[in-house]
């Protein structure tokens, strides 16, 4: 009886941290849709379109376009140099190595390390050098960094799931060391390369500090909002870009969440060496079949 | 991967302690290998360290290159002199005795401190209930997951713009106000609610939350449900069933995620400078106006002491840590 009330009020406490988590950005896009007399707070003024249609086609629409077309590209790339960079780390802690501990802790540093100190960091670090900052080499740089410690973590806990024994057997049955990573290993993984892809993609999307001193002019699409909210006054469409890349980001998680459901449930469906053997053994008179391995419990 | 010979008879289902266990225990006596020379054992351990080093190298030096040499950089550049370009490499303690004169930097310092240490409490107040109903109050896997998913969503959405869509919320005519004023608690616009502390404070909570709460979702999800249920059987209260059940496995929980709530706050300045408008500051604003008006050495200097407050933080929370555990 005391149980089931401490779960409805949890429950209620839940919805009430959904809706500190959400309401702000639900309000925000609520006053986008405002009409040309709108304000930055309530009570909304009119309805419509006007400033998204500000957004798109108004003063200000070439510089933000640009600036998002720059970002996307900037977090695409982001996005596969984390995979790529993670996959290859995770390969190596496989197996114990000499310096795993102290490439461990590397990688947590770059979690732990403040935006701006990393930025502040590689712009004395390329200043030292003598080289220009600029968004290709140093801001992929240290989006990079940041998105690589998720994208290792997931990656890491992909392999801890992972079978060994498919790429023996593989090995076993004749494949070369390629094609069985072709047709072995990256059909069981690549589910978790996509989410350290997301990590990359999305935290580069959304990344102000560790740009903010290395994009030497080349404005990211935080570098812009930042800019407008700070050095101007605020305007509705203000908002309807916050909800434009907002929408952005949660469109990049649904689309990462539907194509891990689909694959998750293909692959409930295809049997399992140690299932094929079950259904044998249990046909029949119930006798395990010779030959069959022992199952193991997975 | 072709260098695994040698390990075919590792059972599955180990953990990773057990297999690297293993690994190595058949890494020095597996009968192949024993059969094998001195010389042949010392090639094949060679092309396995050298496999690995090829797989870890492009991810270590691009760490060594954008995150080990900026941070040592700091430190280096904390100790050089100031020019008008920026600096240059001829060694002063200049800095840091300007540093030490300035007692708004101290002051900035000692705020950010107690402020971050604040909203680590009040994110773990406010978010292990939410980790706690997540991880044992919903019982179905398929909801716990699509939940899970629902509360962290957030993450992946831009700390810029949630930090903007503070702004509605909190201003004298903002959402807040408005609401309260309909249900009659206030009578006035509270002018607290926008460029304030307590804006800043609320805002951050809403950013950070969440690194508070999934590391205890993670620790709590592990907790067999069995055993909550054996320690009510056994005549535990709620109360002491949470002490000695829930508690403990939360705890290093607790821990990752104060850790993450302390450092991200502390180095936090966009939110401070959206949210606070030019009324409050932080030790990573005063870096900000410092590196704007081309004082790099100094700003050096202001981060390397953000640095060391960080890591005492850390300390705090680790000792605060294991206190628990030992009571």
């Amino acid at each position: 009886m005391r149980g089931r009330w401490t779960k409805r009020i949890l429950a209620v406490y839940f919805v009430v941290f959904l809706l500190f988590l959400y309401g702000p950005m639900i309000v925000m896009a609520a006053l986008s849709f405002q009409g040309p007399q709108g304000a930055v707070t309530f009570p909304m003024r009119g309805l419509g379109f006007h400033w998204w249609d500000e957004l798109l086609n108004g003063s200000r629409a070439d510089t933000i376009r640009e600036t998002a077309i720059r970002s996307l590209e900037l977090s695409i790339v982001c996005g596969l140099v984390v995979a790529v960079l993670a996959f290859t780390l995770s390969m190596g802690y496989r197996r114990r190595f000499r310096f795993d501990g102290v490439l461990f802790y590397l990688i947590m540093l770059a979690l732990m390390t403040p935006g701006i100190l990393l930025s502040l960091g590689t712009a004395f670090f390329w200043q030292f050098l003598d080289l220009e900052t600029s968004l290709w080499q140093t801001a992929l740089g240290t989006s990079v960094v940041w998105g690589l410690p998720f994208a290792f973590l997931i990656m890491v806990a992909v392999w801890n799931r992972y079978d060994n024994t498919v790429e023996e057997a593989s090995r076993d049955l004749g494949a070369s060391g390629l094609r069985t990573f072709r047709e072995v290993t990256l059909p069981l993984v690549w589910t978790g390369l996509l989410g350290a892809f997301l990590f990359g993609f999305t935290l580069a999307w959304n990344e102000y500090d560790r740009i903010a001193l290395l994009a030497a002019g080349e404005n990211t699409l935080p570098l812009e909002i930042f800019a407008l909210t700070v050095g101007s006054v605020i305007r509705p469409d203000l908002y309807a870009l916050g909800t434009a890349t907002t929408a952005v980001s949660l469109i990049a998680v649904i689309l990462f969440l539907l194509v891990a459901a689909i694959v998750l449930r293909r692959r409930a469906r295809t049997v399992t060496p140690q299932e094929g053997y079950a259904e044998l053994a249990t046909d029949g008179n119930g006798a395990v079949p010779a030959g069959a391995p022992a199952s193991r419990a997975r | 991967m072709s260098d695994s010979s040698g390990r075919e008879d590792r059972p599955a289902g180990l953990n990773v302690e057990e297999i690297v266990e293993a690994e190595q225990v058949v890494g020095e006596r597996a009968p192949e290998e024993v059969a094998l020379g001195e010389k042949e054992r010392r090639d094949a351990r060679g092309r396995q360290a050298l496999t690995t080093a090829a797989w870890t190298a492009p991810g270590a030096l691009w760490l060594l290159f954008f995150l080990f040499a900026p941070v040592v950089m700091i430190l280096l550049v904390s100790f050089w002199t100031r020019t008008v370009s920026g600096f240059e490499s001829v060694w002063t303690l200049e800095n840091y005795e300007f540093l030490f004169d300035s007692n708004v930097y101290w002051d900035q310092l000692w705020n950010s401190f107690w402020h971050s240490l604040v909203i680590v409490a009040l994110s773990l107040v406010l978010g292990f209930p939410v980790a706690y109903f997540l991880a044992i109050c919903v019982t179905s896997l398929r909801y716990q997951i699509a939940l899970f998913i629902v509360a962290l969503a957030p993450f992946w959405t831009s700390y810029l713009i949630r930090a903007v869509a503070w702004i509605p919320m909190m201003g004298r005519q903002g959402a807040l106000n408005t609401a309260l004023q309909e249900v009659g608690l206030i009578s006035e616009p509270l002018d607290i609610l926008l460029f304030s502390d307590f804006a800043v404070t609320v805002a951050m909570l809403q950013l950070y939350i969440l690194f508070m709460v999934a590391p205890i979702f993670f620790m709590l999800a592990q907790i067999d449900r069995s055993s909550l249920e054996a320690a009510r059987d056994l005549g535990a209260n709620a109360f002491k069933t949470f002490r000695e059940v829930v508690l403990p496995q939360s705890a290093p929980g607790i821990v990752i995620g104060s850790i993450f709530v302390f450092i991200l706050t502390m180095g936090e300045f966009a939110t401070v400078r959206i949210i606070g408008g030019g009324t409050v500051s932080s030790v990573g604003t005063i870096v900000q106006t410092q590196v704007a008006s081309v004082q790099f050495p100094q700003a050096a200097a202001s981060a390397v002491f953000l640095v060391l407050a960080m890591i005492l933080g850390v300390f705090v929370l680790l000792r605060f840590a294991n206190l628990r555990e030992d009571l």
